[in-house]
Parts: C-alpha cells; structure tokens; sequence
C-alpha cells in the first residue's frame, strides 16, 4: 500500500505537468495515453482538469461575446484600403464598358429605337433646312421701306448695333418732330 | 415598368423638336427712345451700353432717355407702342431662328407710315433708328431696339 502509494504519488506528480498540455490537447498519444489511465484513479487530477475546463467557459463566454457585437472597424479598413490599392482598371477597358452596345442590339429595343431615329430625322431635317437656308446671319436689316424719308442703313461687325438713319426726302414730315 | 419608361423616353424624343419651338414663341425687346444732342454732355446710366456703340458711330455729346419699355412679342401678333415725337412704334414677330428673332418694325405718324423695316435682332444686338434731326430742334430722336 505504502509503496503502492508512493507510485501513486510519483505518477500524479508526472501526470499533473501533463495536465496543461492535454488539455490543450497538446501531447503525444503515449503521453494522452498516460493520463487517461491516470484520472479515473486520482480524483486530485480530475479535479484539476475540471477546474481547466470551467475557467476555460468562464473566460471565452464573455470573450465570444465582445467578439460578436465587434465590427473591427479597422480590419474594414484594411481591406478597403487593400481593395483601393489593387491596379485600377484601365482607361481603355473602362472606356469600352460604357461605350457597349450590345444590349441595344437587342431586337425589343433595337427596332423601336430605330424607328425612333428615323421619324426624329424626318421630323427636324425640314425645319433645319428650312431655317438654315433663309438666314443669312450677318445681316440684321432685311428690309427697309419709306415713302417719307430717305434711308441709310449702317452695319458694321462691330460693336453689335445697326443704325437705320432717316434723311429729310422728297415728301417732308410736317415740322412738329 | 421598363417597357413603359422605354416608350415614354421615345415620346419625348420625337417631341423635342416642338420644346425647342416653344422655347422661342415668346421674345422679349427692349425699346429705348433717346434724344441725341450737343448740348451739354453726359448719359442716363441705362444708356450705358448703347453710349458705348452709339459713341463709337456718331459724335453726339448728351444722351436723354425718354422711354424705355419692355415688350414681349408673340408670333405674329403686332405690339404698339408710342413714342416721341407723337408717332406709334409697331412690333411684330415675324419669325424666329434659334435664338435670332425676325421683327417687322412700322413706325407711324397719326396713321400715315413713316418707316417699315424688317429686322434680325439677336441677344446683345442692337438696332437704332434715329434721324431726321428736326430743323427747330438742339437733338435727334434715337429709338433702340435691342435683345436683352
């Protein structure tokens, strides 16, 4: 019994430096071996594993927590900055995203948007040709007409006015002016 | 909801042609009447920049304002105006061309046409008529039309 216990002792005392480790599930299979052999025999061990594993719970319930409600901001950060930093598209590729036709290629829009240019064209190309054709811009005077007076009309470029001057002519305007 | 926006779009390209017209189916033109002269010197401060023209063109000294109106002018729908010395003044929008405005201008003395013209005036153009210079009177009537 004495040497018995003695054993017992000497064998507690090796298992209990395991402790740590097999909790941490850290030990070689001999050694694993070892200690699973030891604890339905030494109650102390047990108890001592028991007290890992309930401050273990203690420790990460609180822990897992604060881990749920936080967002990292900074880890959000990183990887934004991480994303801007990534080689920028290039300006070709960028330009010919936005200059592809072919959803208008489509027959549903291609058709009626056709159709659209077409009657747009019929529509203003008279009025264009209409105006553009009348309207000699540089000359502001069209015409001038008077039986009383004789008339000059001044036209420079510049400045931007036009005079019609009126001249005393053939049928006088009675002298109340 | 797509189909529909599609049509809708469509709509209103054909019909931009017509916003455009209406856009100009009012005009705005500014009458002016001065009186020209030698005597004395100076300018009414809204003369300032028919001065600036006028200077260059003629060698009057003085600058009178004696009227100044603005009148907004409707497609063929003549607006008439009095003006010094006792004569009518009628403006008629006769076309328009972008943002040039064709006015036929009738200037009338107790019903008897005096002077009919027909002019383009454009924004920041002017057109004067002036003359005769009276025989008993210092200054000539100067009537400026212009585009604000």
């Amino acid at each position: 019994m004495w040497k018995g216990g003695v054993r017992m002792k000497s064998e507690c005392s090796s298992v209990s430096k395991l402790l740590d480790r097999y909790f941490d599930q850290e030990v070689t299979p001999e050694e694993k071996s070892l200690v699973e052999g030891h604890l339905p025999d030494c109650s102390a061990c047990r108890m001592a594993l028991d007290t890992m594993r309930n401050l273990r719970i203690l420790i990460r319930n609180p822990v897992e927590k604060a881990v749920e409600k936080e967002t990292f901001p900074w880890v959000w950060e990183k990887i934004e900055k991480g994303i801007q930093q990534k080689e920028r598209p290039d300006l070709w590729d960028f330009l010919i995203s936005w200059l592809d036709f072919t959803p208008f290629l489509k027959r549903k829009i291609l058709i009626p948007a056709v159709a659209a240019v077409v009657i747009l064209i019929l529509i203003t190309t008279p009025f264009l040709y209409k105006k553009m054709s009348s309207y000699p811009e540089l000359s502001v005077v069209e015409y001038v007409e008077s039986d009383t007076y004789n008339v000059m009309v001044y036209e420079p470029e510049t400045p931007q006015v036009t005079v019609i001057w009126l001249f005393e002519g053939p049928e006088e305007e009675p002298s109340t002016s | 909801m797509r189909r529909k926006t599609s049509f809708f779009f469509i709509f209103i390209l054909l019909l931009s042609p017509f916003f455009g017209t209406a856009a100009f189916a009012q005009v705005q033109v500014r009458v002016r009447v001065m009186e020209a002269s030698n005597v004395g010197s100076g300018f009414d401060s809204s003369l300032k920049d028919l001065h600036d023209q006028l200077g260059s063109l003629f060698s009057f000294s003085s600058y009178r304002l004696l009227k100044d109106e603005n009148v907004s002018l409707s497609p063929n729908r003549p607006v008439s105006l009095s003006i010094p010395p006792e004569r009518s003044l009628e403006l008629t929008l006769v076309d328009q061309h972008r943002v040039t405005a064709e006015i036929r201008v009738k200037i009338t003395r107790q019903g008897r046409e005096l002077l009919t013209t027909l002019v383009r005036l454009a924004p920041g153009r002017s057109v004067s008529i002036g003359g005769p210079s009276p025989k008993h009177s210092e200054g000539t009537i100067i009537t400026a039309l212009s585009r604000p």
